[in-house]
């Protein structure tokens, strides 16, 4: 029993240790990162779910270009514009509200938009309230109530909703409380779920982003918005055109059918294909902003 | 160590195993607190880091360092013992750190990515510190990673608190330990000791010993019984199960061991049965009691041995018997007292011996042949033999016979010798007694014939003395017949003595008849100034006998009184009924000269006297003894005279002699039925006496 424990004593000191030093200081600097097409999702979820859902993509595109690519991450979507304009981001995945935005402002330029899970390229917003919210049936219940909408400028999680309720016949005042959860469709759906707000606007497809969080069959939608033309990949038009025709080429390469590989991409970005797209096909949003109001210069 | 006490024994050696057990395990408990101190240590920065790597991806990723500095320095501010955190990409640029006043690069040399295990223990100028990196990573993709500095002062504080509890702990429960070992060896050696105690009683002879523990409960109390003849009642030593015959209606008929397995399934034994040395000691205590007994029953024997032993001793140192004993060897083995006393040794010195260390050459020679013989022929042999010693010449009549064994073999000789010298001399005391018998009988018939001439002499001599005037013839006649009177005399004794069968039977007052001898001889004895006093009894009532004859004895009596004193004396004659026995006493004591010793046993023989040749014929005393005889009574006498044989107020004056008593006893007449239902005592008494004056 003695020799096992003094084997036992003798072992616990068998870690050795290196000898460094704490005092000798030196001052360092910042290697600057290595010139990059910046690659940047607009903020809607945190940075580790943008960079989850995005980063082989990035991977994908920069290895099919043979180009740097490297994704950024803009805080907020005032931020994100702002990027854009500083030439900090090359390609951006947006709403078209904020596509027209950057077209508008810094000459963005459409190239392709996103099929979404259901196959469309096209997308639109929804007015969910609670399920046992018995007030609000149709959408002409929601007026007097508490409206949670993710952004100002969320195209599917408010400015759809609101040309929607503009269509019959809302103002902004006719609703007790217009909200916004700081960009986050998962901060509406919360809000709503919570009981905070009566109804809330989201994007299409939001709600099974929550599905392991909540019940959201405790979530009705009270109604959608129309069509309209969905995410959308812009360039910057400091970008050359050969690396434009590169990635796109490189995005509508992807195939979400016979490419295992492929699918896994799309898989993690929430989508399943590329369709080309150009300015033209946000004629309708920019309708839309004129009726809601909104600025899009 | 042989030396030292059980107790000290049990005690070291306890405590030696409980220091040996208790450094043992306080080592290793120690050794793996410790252990787990630093590994709890280890997971506690690797959980630090850990969870700053998570909350810095983001950060990362945006690229914003406000934030990394921020949760590094919260977390670095947070706790103590973390000593620098910083953050690299993974490119190692350094993004954010905690230090200030420069980065020390050394710590961009050790630890790198993928370094396993981890932490790396580094040695600083601040000591010990864990290194911890761990990597900022979402899904595949790393981002950089996390370096986190934990001093390990507090661990190690920790770990030196936790072994000085371990170290107090241990000693603590040594200590313990220790004191219950105390306790139990105390307890142990206790019982032991009361062992120990006990055998010493018995080995000091004190079988009166508990060494065992008196119990809570006895058997009768458990089995509430109240069976007292039981051996087991009652008895607080042993316990019944080592008893045999105990009444319990389980106990079978069987002693210790062999009821045991009975005895198992007993409620008693359940109940009483205590631990190996419970058991030890209540077997001793049985045994001690077992021994006691069976002791005691030996003593018993042992003092009835000795008592029977003493009572041979007694018998032979007593018996005037001489008893030897020899072996086949005729080497003697035993020797008596008197066989001892005669040859004048000690039986030591006779013991081991042969007759030839013992006798002269040739009585030894003779003996050793007749024990021989006997020996070998087995016939036992007896014999009278003779020593001759310079005063006296003793007879003994020995007697050898073999002595045998529990095997039928002759395995020694007894010799028994009795000293019949004694009866040598009544045989020939016998003889002449006949021959004196013969010669009474000779005398009475020569008497007879001597009688008749005496008296023509006589006739004759005083018809010549009435004729005869010469004086001097006259005087030479006068002494004739006197002389021929004192031949009559002779003559009438010898026919008195001789003649046995001529009693005149007739009723005697034995007081008158006193009284007219008293009287008839009273004048003659005045005149020497003897004074005769008598003191009769008067309610002695008259015997059948010879008065005359009677008479004749109190007048030998009186003249042999009267004779001794010579002059200036008194004579007491006293008569006393003794009824119970049924005998008259008459005594005639006088205060004369006395008589020796030597002479007692012969003065009534025939012809013996003491008197002057001429004064006595030495037949007065015989014939008064064949009187008294002749009436069934006994006569003797004893010198000096006891006191109850003279009167109450006798003064004995300066020219009294020492003097002497003469006791007549008679039968009464009507005591002669009783005389036969006597006691054997009187008998013995009598044939005593008789044979010593016969």
């Amino acid at each position: 029993m003695l020799i096992t424990a003094l084997f036992f004593v003798s072992c616990r000191e068998s870690e050795e240790p290196v000898n460094i030093s704490l005092d000798q200081r030196h001052e360092i600097t910042f290697r600057p990162q290595l010139p990059a097409i910046t690659y940047a999702y607009l903020p809607q979820y945190s940075h580790t779910e943008s960079f989850q859902r995005h980063n082989r993509l990035v991977e994908y595109l920069s290895e099919q270009t043979g180009l740097p690519m490297r994704q950024v991450f803009p805080d907020t979507f005032d931020n994100y514009i702002s990027m854009f304009g500083q030439g900090k981001i090359d390609i951006s995945f947006s709403n078209p509200f904020i596509y027209v935005k950057l077209a508008n402002r810094y000459g963005a330029r459409a190239m392709a938009r996103i099929v979404e899970a259901d196959g469309r390229a096209e997308f639109r917003g929804q007015i969910i309230a609670r399920k046992d919210n018995q007030e609000i049936q149709s959408i002409e219940d929601c007026r007097g109530k508490s409206w949670v909408a993710v952004d100002p400028s969320s195209a599917g999680g408010y400015l759809f909703p609101l040309g929607h309720f503009v269509d019959h016949g809302f103002t902004l005042t006719d609703f007790r409380e217009v909200v916004f959860a700081g960009g986050r469709q998962e901060n509406v759906i919360l809000g709503v779920y919570a009981g905070l707000h009566d109804i809330g606007s989201i994007r299409e497809g939001s709600l099974s982003v929550v599905k392991d969080k909540i019940d959201i069959n405790q979530i009705k939608v009270v109604d959608s918005s129309i069509w309209y033309p969905g995410w959308v990949y812009a360039h910057s038009p400091r970008l050359s055109q050969e690396v434009v025709d590169k990635i796109r080429d490189a995005m509508l390469k992807l195939d979400y059918e016979h490419n295992p590989e492929h699918r896994q991409i799309l898989d993690a970005a929430k989508f399943i294909g590329f369709v080309p797209s150009d300015d033209r096909d946000f004629d309708q949003v920019r309708a839309l902003s004129k009726k809601v109001g909104l600025d899009l210069e | 160590m042989h030396r030292l006490r059980f107790r000290t024994k049990i005690t070291l050696g306890m405590t030696f195993m409980l220091v040996f057990c208790g450094l043992g395990v306080g080592l290793i408990l120690s050794a793996m607190s410790s252990s787990a101190l630093l590994e709890e240590g280890r997971k506690r920065g690797m959980a630090l880091t850990s969870g700053l790597a998570f909350r810095l991806a983001e950060p990362i990723l945006a690229m914003d360092f406000l934030q990394m500095k921020n949760l590094i320095d919260n977390v670095n501010n947070q706790y103590d013992d973390i000593i620098y955190i910083f953050l690299t990409d993974t490119s190692a640029n350094i993004l954010s750190h905690t230090f200030s006043g420069g980065f020390p690069t050394d710590l961009l040399h050790v630890n790198g990515e993928g370094e396993k295990p981890q932490p790396v223990l580094l040695a600083t100028e601040r000591g010990l510190v864990y290194d911890f990196n761990v990597r900022v990573s979402l899904g595949k993709k790393n981002l950089g990673s996390v370096r986190l500095g934990l001093s390990r002062k507090d661990i190690d504080a920790q770990i030196r608190r936790q072994r000085l509890t371990s170290l107090f702990s241990t000693f603590g429960v040594v200590g313990l330990g220790i004191i219950l070992a105390l306790w139990f060896s105390r307890t142990v050696t206790f019982r032991l000791n009361r062992l120990r105690k006990s055998v010493e009683e018995i080995v000091q002879g004190n079988l009166d010993v508990q060494a065992g523990f008196s119990l809570e409960k006895y058997c009768w109390e458990i089995m509430e019984c109240d069976r007292k003849e039981c051996p087991a009642y009652g008895d607080v030593q042993r316990r019944c199960w080592y008893l045999a015959g105990t009444m319990c209606p389980n106990c079978c008929d069987k002693e210790y061991p062999f009821k045991m397995e009975n005895c198992r399934q007993c409620p008693v034994f359940k109940h009483n049965f205590g631990d190996e040395l419970q058991d030890l000691a209540e077997a001793f205590d049985a045994m001690a009691v077992t021994v006691k007994n069976h002791i005691e029953e030996l003593t018993e024997r042992e003092k009835t041995i000795a008592r029977q032993q003493g009572l041979l001793k007694t018998i032979l140192s007593v018996t005037p018997d001489f008893i030897t004993l020899q072996d086949k060897n005729l080497t003697y083995t035993f020797a008596g007292k008197a066989f001892c006393d005669y040859f004048n040794l000690d039986e030591e010195s006779i013991v081991g011996k042969t007759d030839a260390d013992i006798f002269t050459e040739q009585q030894a020679e003779i003996n050793t042949r007749e024990n021989k013989e006997i020996l070998a022929t087995g016939l036992p042999m007896a014999k009278e033999i003779t020593f001759k010693r310079a005063k006296e010449q003793k007879w003994f009549h020995v007697v050898k016979v073999p002595v045998y064994d529990q095997d039928g073999s002759i395995m020694g000789l007894l010799l028994t010798g009795r000293d019949i010298s004694m009866l040598k001399k009544f045989q020939e005391q016998l003889i002449q007694s006949q021959k004196m018998e013969d010669l009474g009988r000779l005398a009475g018939g020569v008497a007879h014939e001597i009688n008749t001439p005496l008296g023509i002499i006589l006739g004759y001599t005083q018809l010549m003395m009435d004729d005869i005037e010469d004086e001097e013839i006259l005087e030479g006649m006068r002494i004739i017949e006197k002389q021929t009177k004192v031949c009559r005399k002779i003559v009438a004794d010898l026919l008195g003595f001789s003649r046995n069968s001529q009693a005149i039977s007739e009723t005697v007052d034995i007081n008158e008849s006193i009284q007219q001898v008293i009287k008839l001889v009273e004048h003659a004895f005045f005149m020497n100034r003897i004074k005769i006093i008598h003191a009769l009894d008067e309610g002695i009532p008259p015997l059948t006998g010879d008065q005359e004859r009677l008479k004749q004895v109190w007048l030998n009596l009186l003249n042999n009184a009267a004779d001794v004193i010579g002059q200036d004396g008194e004579i007491h004659v006293q008569s006393k009924l003794n009824a119970d026995e049924g005998r008259l006493i008459v005594s005639i004591a006088d205060t004369g000269k006395g008589i020796a010793a030597e002479h007692l046993g012969k003065i009534f023989d025939p012809f013996f006297t003491t008197k002057q040749v001429g004064k006595g014929t030495g037949l007065g005393l015989s014939v008064s003894f064949g009187i008294i005889k002749d009436h069934g009574g006994k006569i003797f006498a004893v010198s000096p005279p006891p006191e109850e044989y003279l009167p109450k107020d006798f003064s004995k004056r300066e020219n009294f002699g020492p003097g002497a008593v003469f006791v007549v006893e008679l039968p009464l007449a009507d005591g002669r039925k009783n005389e036969d239902s006597k006691d054997r005592k009187g008998e013995e008494e009598k044939a005593e006496e008789v044979s010593l004056f016969s």
